[in-house]
C-alpha cells in the first residue's frame, strides 16, 4: 500500500513509519521546515529507502494532489502544548483541513490517532471497566487544553464520517513511552523539573509501549472493513502508579517526591478552585474535581477489541516495558 | 455612569483572546457578548471556555446581530485597520491590541473613522497600567525623579516559545511579512515607555537591526537611539540576551528608577554617602533592606490576590471603558497612538536605509 503519514518525525511517528516499511508499505511522510527529517532517515535501513519519500508541508495547508494515488492517511501529527487556540490550529483546524483535502482526494482509509484521554469517565465508578462502549467527555472544555484540542479534532472527524466523507478508523492509545520518551507521565503525578506530586498510588497506569502502538496503528490501516470505529491500545497488564514509581526512583535518584494520597486529590482539587475563584484567577484551577477524576481514577482497562479485531499483540506489561529507559 | 454594561465583542480568538476575555469577565461594568473568527473553531473554543453566548465566523454579521458597543480587536496587525473601521462604522469603539496598525497612514484612517463617527479607539499599551508602571509614573508626578534625561527600554524575546518556533519555522509567516518584521509585532511595549517620557512628536532617531549567527536569517536583534528636544532614550530588543527581560530604566536629574515588569517592581538607586569602602558595603546594604520591603510586599500583594499577570490589561480596559460611559477623557488618546505608530515607522524605515547603507559599502 501506498501510505500517507503525518507527525512521522515525531516519537510515534517514527514507529509508525518504520512498521509500516518493514512492513513492505511505501511511505509518504508530511515535514516541515523544523522537522528532524534526518533523525527519520537514519532508522531506515538502505533496503526500505526507496520507499519512503518526504513531502514538504503543513497540515494547514495541504493539498489534494499531494495525496494523489495514496491508498490510506494515517493522521498522527498533533501539537502537545501550548494554548488552546494554538492547538485548535493544530489539532482541530488540521484535521479539518486534512479531512477535506482526504474526501476531495478520494482517500479510502482515513486512521486518526486520538488519545485514550477523549472519554468521559466520571459515569464510572472507581475499578469500573474502561473501554470503547464509554462515552465521549460531554464538557470537554473542562478538560485540559491538549485533551479539549484532541477531543474537539476526533469529533470533526466523526462528522466527517456521519456525513459519508470520511473513511474513518480512530486509534487512542494510551501514555505512550518506549525510547527517548521518559515514561513519568501526569497519570502518575504532577511533574515540576525535581519535585514530583504523586497523586493517589493504586490507580493503574494507561501506558502503552511505543513499539506496540506502531504495529496497532499499522494494523488499523491495513484490516478491511473496519471503518467507523474506535480502538484503545494499552499494554496487556498496566503497573499501578506506586509500583511503577518505586522502580522509576532507583534510575532517579534526586526525585522528591511529596505523596498526596487518593482520598486527599478531590478536597484538593475543590481548595484549587475555590482559591482560584476567591483570588480572580492569581492562581489558575489546574486542578479540578472534574481533571482529576478523568486523570487519577483507579480504572480498569480492555485491549479486547483491538486483540479480537484486528489481531493486535499488546506489550505484555508495563513493567517489563519500562525496564531501561 | 450608567448601571447599564458594556456589551463588549472581540475579534480574533488566538493566544492572547483569553487574557482579554479572563480580564473583561472581571470588570463589573462590561459583559462579553459575542466572539468572532474567521475559523469557526477558534470562536467556538473562546465562547465555551469563556462562556460567551454568541459565535460568529463573519464581521459584518457580528456587528449587526451582536450589536456591541465595544469591539476588541486580537487579530494579526495588517487586518486591524479593515476591522477596527468596520466595527466603528458600526457603532462602536475600537480597543485595537498592539501595534495599532500597520503604518501610520492607515492609523490616521482609523483615526478619522473613530473622530467623525463620535467613537473612540485605544490601543493595546496595556504595560502602561500595570502595577509598577503605575507607581514609577507616580514618583514622576510627585518631582521625586526630577526631570527626565535619558529612559532605557529593553524589551526580550524567546524564539524558542511556541508563537517564536511558528515564526522561525515558517518563512512565509504573517509576522514575517510585516514592515518591521518580528519587532513590528513585538516593540510597542518598549517604545511606548519611551514616548511617556519623551513628548516629541518626531524625535531624532538613530537604529539598525540585524540577524544572529543563529536565528536562520531573520532579523532578530534592533537598537534605536532616539533625541528629542529635552530627553534622550534607548531601546533594545534583543532574542538572543537570557533571561528575557521587559526592563526600563528611567534618569531624572534628581534621582533614577529602574522598572522590572517580569519581577513587577521598581527599584531604586541610591546616592552613597558613606566614605571610602564603606560605601562599597553601603551600596549592598541599602538594596539588601529594599530588597527585604519588596519580598514583603509581594507576600501581603500575593495574599491580597493582587498580583494578576494582566493587571496592566484590567487597568486599561477599565479606564476605557469609563471614558467610554462617562464621556471623560480616554487613557490613551488618539494624538498618542499616532504619534508612537508614526515613530515606529520611522524606526523601521531608518533601519531599512541603514541595511543598504551597510550593504553597499559591504559591496
Ligand atoms: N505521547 C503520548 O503519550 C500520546 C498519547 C496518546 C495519544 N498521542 C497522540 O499521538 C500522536 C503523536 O504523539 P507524539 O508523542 O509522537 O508527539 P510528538 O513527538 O510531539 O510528534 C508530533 C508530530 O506532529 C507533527 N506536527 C505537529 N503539528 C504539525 C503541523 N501543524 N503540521 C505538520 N506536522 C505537525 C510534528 O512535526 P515536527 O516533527 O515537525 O515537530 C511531529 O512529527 C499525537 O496525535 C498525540 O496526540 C500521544
Amino acid at each position: 500500500m501506498d501510505i500517507f503519514v503525518t507527525g512521522g518525525t515525531g516519537f510515534l511517528g517514527k514507529h509508525v513509519v518504520a512498521k509500516l516499511l518493514a512492513d513492505g508499505h511505501t511511505v509518504r511522510c508530511l515535514v516541515r521546515p523544523t522537522s528532524e527529517v534526518e533523525a527519520l532517515r537514519s532508522t531506515v535501513s538502505e533496503e526500505q529507502r526507496p520507499r519512503l519519500h518526504f513531502v514538504p508541508g503543513q497540515l494547514q495547508k495541504l493539498t489534494p494532489d499531494l495525496l494523489a494515488g495514496c491508498d490510506a492517511v494515517c493522521h498522527i501529527a498533533a501539537a502537545m502544548k501550548g494554548a488552546t487556540a494554538a492547538l485548535f490550529v493544530d489539532n482541530v483546524i488540521g484535521v479539518r483541513k486534512l479531512l477535506k483535502v482526504t474526501a476531495e482526494a478520494g482517500t479510502k482509509r482515513v486512521v486518526l490517532i486520538s488519545s485514550l484521554a477523549v472519554y468521559d469517565t466520571s459515569g464510572l465508578k472507581n475499578n469500573d471497566v474502561l473501554d470503547e462502549t464509554c462515552p465521549l467527555e460531554p464538557q470537554p472544555q473542562l478538560r485540559d487544553p491538549y485533551t479539549y484540542s484532541k477531543l474537539a479534532g476526533e469529533q470533526v472527524a466523526w462528522e466527517a464520517y456521519r456525513a459519508g466523507q470520511c473513511p474513518l478508523v480512530v486509534i487512542r492509545p494510551g501514555v505512550i513511552y518506549g525510547p527517548g520518551r521518559d515514561p513519568l507521565s501526569s497519570r502518575v503525578g504532577l511533574n515540576f523539573g525535581k519535585l514530583l506530586i504523586k497523586m493517589g498510588g493504586s490507580q493503574r497506569l494507561p501506558y502503552v509501549r511505543v513499539e506496540a502502538c506502531a504495529a496497532g496503528i499499522a494494523l488499523a490501516v491495513t484490516t478491511p472493513g473496519i471503518e467507523g470505529q474506535a480502538f484503545n491500545l494499552l499494554d496487556g497488564e498496566l503497573v499501578r502508579a506506586r509500583t511503577f514509581l518505586r522502580y522509576y526512583r532507583r534510575g532517579h535518584r534526586g526525585l522528591w517526591v511529596i505523596p498526596v494520597p487518593g482520598w486527599a486529590i478531590g478536597p484538593l482539587a475543590k481548595f484549587n478552585v475555590w482559591y482560584s475563584k476567591r483570588s480572580h484567577g492569581q492562581i489558575p484551577p489546574v486542578l479540578t474535581p472534574y481533571k482529576c477524576n478523568a486523570m487519577w481514577k483507579p480504572l480498569q482497562y480492555s485491549v479486547e477489541k483491538a486483540k479480537s479485531v484486528l489481531g493486535w499483540v499488546p506489550q505484555p506489561n508495563t513493567l517489563d516495558g519500562v525496564q531501561g529507559l | 455612569m450608567s448601571s447599564e454594561k458594556l456589551r463588549v465583542a472581540l475579534i480574533g480568538c488566538g493566544q492572547i483572546a483569553d487574557a482579554h476575555l479572563g480580564e473583561i469577565r472581571k470588570l463589573a461594568h462590561a459583559e462579553p457578548v459575542a466572539v468572532c473568527d474567521r475559523e469557526r473553531d477558534l470562536a467556538v473554543q473562546a465562547a465555551a471556555r469563556f462562556e460567551v453566548p454568541q459565535i460568529f465566523d463573519d464581521v459584518e454579521q457580528m456587528l449587526a446581530t451582536a450589536r456591541p458597543d465595544v469591539v476588541h480587536i486580537t487579530t494579526p496587525p495588517h487586518t486591524h485597520k479593515a476591522l477596527a473601521i468596520a466595527a466603528l462604522r458600526g457603532g462602536a469603539h475600537v480597543y485595537v491590541e498592539k501595534p495599532f496598525t500597520v503604518d501610520v497612514a492607515e492609523a490616521d484612517e482609523v483615526i478619522a473613522v473613530a473622530e467623525s463617527a463620535g467613537r473612540l479607539a485605544c490601543v493595546g499599551h496595556d504595560q502602561l497600567f500595570d502595577p509598577c508602571w503605575v507607581e514609577c509614573r507616580q514618583l514622576f508626578e510627585k518631582g521625586n525623579l526630577g526631570d527626565i534625561v535619558h529612559v532605557d527600554s529593553v524589551q526580550g524575546y524567546d524564539l524558542t516559545g511556541i508563537f517564536g518556533r511558528l515564526v522561525s519555522s515558517d518563512p512565509e509567516h504573517w509576522v514575517r511579512r510585516l514592515p518591521g518584521g518580528v519587532f513590528q509585532n513585538t516593540i510597542s511595549h518598549a517604545l511606548y515607555k519611551i514616548t511617556e517620557f519623551l513628548p516629541d512628536t518626531r524625535p531624532h532617531i538613530q537604529a539598525l537591526w540585524f540577524p544572529t549567527p543563529d536565528s536562520g536569517g531573520l532579523k532578530s536583534e534592533l537598537r534605536v537611539m532616539l533625541r528629542g528636544e529635552q530627553v534622550t532614550a534607548s531601546l533594545i530588543s534583543s532574542f538572543a540576551a537570557r533571561p528575557v527581560q521587559r526592563l526600563a530604566r528611567i534618569y531624572g536629574t534628581k534621582d533614577t528608577v529602574e522598572v522590572d515588569l517580569e519581577a513587577r517592581l521598581v527599584r531604586k538607586y541610591y546616592k552613597l554617602s558613606a566614605p571610602g569602602p564603606f560605601a562599597k558595603i553601603e551600596g549592598p546594604y541599602r538594596q539588601s533592606k529594599e530588597a527585604k520591603r519588596n519580598f514583603w510586599k509581594a507576600v501581603r500583594k500575593f495574599w491580597k490576590s493582587d498580583l494578576q499577570y494582566f493587571a496592566g490589561m484590567n487597568g486599561l480596559f477599565d479606564r476605557f471603558y469609563r471614558a467610554i460611559l462617562t464621556g471623560g477623557p480616554p487613557p490613551i488618546t488618539h494624538g498618542e497612538i499616532r504619534r508612537v505608530t508614526d515613530i515606529m515607522d520611522r524606526i523601521f524605515a531608518t533601519c531599512q536605509q541603514q541595511e543598504l547603507e551597510f550593504a553597499r559599502s559591504n559591496s
